[in-house]
This record gives structure tokens, sequence and C-alpha cells, in this order.
């Protein structure tokens, strides 16, 4: 009897999204968001992802483009694949070779996201 | 108190008769035969529904497909009382998803009484329990009071689920699956790869420019604009045990 988690967004390609965005779920994203993102769970923007919104989650993983600040009170993972243009806000930060930032990166302690 | 509700056409149907017969002979052994209401042409099934109720009915068990379900849905849920099935013959999708086997076997399910609280969709007050079918898509769907809107930017497909086989119907939330087929590649080697949107969600509106077509519980509805909500656990129905749900 397979569940599908009921809390669980998946966006995937051939889908675009525009406007504020909130989950209490995991999110999994491989299409187009415009606007803002926000779970308190954990993000994954995968590599076909066109983000152009400013993203909140608890963790999150970046392998696509993101237009936008990205704050994750948890931890913060950008994949070689990625590009980011924007700030980033985060406690734990993983940077992979080849990955893009242009932006300001602020760490240390933060408020958890709601 | 039983109620048996026998659709239109299974009655004075040769094929369903011996079928009929053995049903009705299984549950006089089991001791939960009850009052026999025959649907007809010009008779209202909820009005039927009604009168037994008020008699003191608590169970009705609906013999037919998935269609005499659909006739006696929206007043089962609404007085609260417990909602059994023998499916007989073809388009009984739902009693699968219950667990409940065809025709004379079902009997025993009714008897065991394993009573299961289900969330139950509405698509523009009308009830539904399986899901909403939209082939070819071209509307979009406003989210959360219309604070995001999605979009398929490609060919797709939509279906909401409230019970289907990976879709847990009492959680409250309904899900829309968007099945886009995307074009990947260049030129000769361009192939459509198939993708899947999955949204939890408690409402949700489809706005369309243009009248479209879409089948809730396989029912056809037209229309610009679809308010699409739950009403979380209000349909007490017998389950069997091999039930997609846990």
């Amino acid at each position: 009897m397979a569940q599908q988690s009921s809390n669980e967004t998946i966006i995937a390609q051939g889908v675009k999204v525009e406007g504020d965005f909130h989950s209490q779920g995991d999110v999994v994203i491989d299409g187009e968001v415009s606007g803002s993102i926000e779970t308190t769970q954990a993000l994954i923007i995968g590599e076909s992802a066109r983000i152009k919104a400013d993203v909140t989650a608890k963790s999150a993983v970046v392998a696509g483009e993101v237009k936008g600040n990205i704050r994750a009170s948890d931890r913060l993972e950008l994949l070689a694949t990625s590009v980011v243009q924007g700030d980033i806000e985060t406690v734990n930060l993983s940077v992979a070779s080849g990955a893009k930032v242009n932006g300001k990166i602020t760490m240390g302690e933060m408020e958890k996201a709601e | 108190m039983y109620c048996y509700l026998y659709d239109e056409f299974i009655q004075g149907n040769k094929r369903y008769e011996r079928e009929l017969l053995d049903i009705e002979n299984r549950l006089t052994d089991l001791g939960i035969a009850g009052k026999i209401s025959r649907l007809a042409l010009f008779r209202n099934a909820e009005e039927m529904i009604r009168d037994e109720i008020d008699r003191g009915v608590k169970t009705v068990v609906v013999l037919g497909n998935d269609d005499t379900i659909r006739k006696v849905l929206d007043v089962i849920s609404e007085s609260k009382i417990v909602l059994g099935l023998i499916p007989i013959g073809p388009k009984n999708e739902l009693a699968r998803l219950l667990g409940i086997p065809n025709g004379v076997e079902a009997c025993d399910v009714l008897s065991a009484r394993r009573i299961e609280q289900i969330d139950v969709g509405t698509i523009n007050g009308r009830k539904f329990i399986t899901g909403v079918r939209v082939p070819d898509f071209r509307a979009e769907l406003m989210c959360n009071d219309g604070k995001y809107r999605v979009v398929p930017t490609s060919r797709a497909d939509l279906e909401i689920q409230n019970l289907a086989d990976i879709c847990n119907p009492c959680d409250g939330m309904l899900s829309a699956n968007i099945h886009s087929s995307v074009r990947k590649g260049w030129g000769p080697f361009a192939r459509h790869e198939q993708t899947n949107s999955v949204l939890p969600f408690q409402f949700l509106a489809i706005r369309s420019d243009k009248p479209i077509s879409l089948y809730a519980d396989g029912e056809e509805m037209q229309g610009t604009r679809f308010d699409i909500g739950i009403e979380a656990m209000i349909l007490k129905v017998i389950i069997g045990k091999s039930r997609v749900f846990i």
C-alpha cells in the first residue's frame, strides 16, 4: 500500500507557479516559479528549475537557477550546476566546485523559518 | 437496520438474476437482511433514502456500480449514515479501492462491518469520492485563496485525487497531479518526456477563458469556473481488508 506523503509538493518541468507559494511540507521544484517560496521543511531546486523568487526554507539543496534571495534556517547546499543571483543567509553552507554565486553571504545563528 | 438499494440496471436483468438470489440468501444467512428499495426512472434516489433514514435506517447498502453510488453520495454523506457496497457488473472502481469484492463475496465484508470515515471532495457544491480528471488541461489553478496560480506550460492532463491507489482519503487533503509532456532535446533528436507535478491542497479553483470539460467520479461537467474543496471525514463507509489505503 504505497501512500503518497500528503504534504510533499512537486513542481515538475512543464508547470509554472506565479505568486506567493507557501508550504508546510517538503518541496521539490524542477519547473518555473516567480514570486516567493516559503516552506517550513526541506526544499530541493532541481537542475532544470528556473526560480525568480525569494526563497525561505528550513534546509535547501540548489542545483538550478535562482534569481532572488535565499534564506535557509538550517542548511544550504549549492551543487555544481547551481546559479544564484541574490543574497544568501544560512547557518551551514556547502558550495560545490562550479557553483556560481553573485550576492552577499551572511552566516550565523538566525530565526527559524515560520 | 439495513436498507438495500437496487440500481435500475440490475432489476429484471437475467444476467444478474442468479447473482442477486445468491446475495439475498447470503445476507439472510449472515443475519443482515433488510428492506429492499428499488431505483426506477422517475424515482428520486435521494428522497427514497431520506424516507428510509426517517424510518430508522442506519446503513444503506448500494447494489450496483460507481454510477449508483454517485446518485446517493450527497444525501448519505450529509446524513451521517453508513454506506455499504455490493458491487455488481462492470464500472466498480470505487469498490476495488475500498477493498470490496464483486457480487456475493461482498456480503461477508458487509457482515464484518469494518467502518472507516473518509474525506469527500466537492466541486461546485457537488460531492465526489475518487477524484476529478481534466484531460488536455489548458486553464489555470488558483491555490490557497488566490495567493498563487499554477499554469501548465506544455500539453498536460490534470488529475485531482481524493481516493486513489497512491492517495490517502483520510488526511483532509486533496492532491492535484499535473501530468505534463515536456519536449527535450533539439531538432530530430527531440523527444517528449512525461513529468508529474503534485500539489496537496484543501481548496483550489480552476479558471478558464473557454469552457472546459472535466470528469468528477466519471461524470462529465462543463464550465469555465470550478471551485474544488474537501469535507474532511464526513463519509462513513464499510471497507474490506484489501483496500488501497491504510
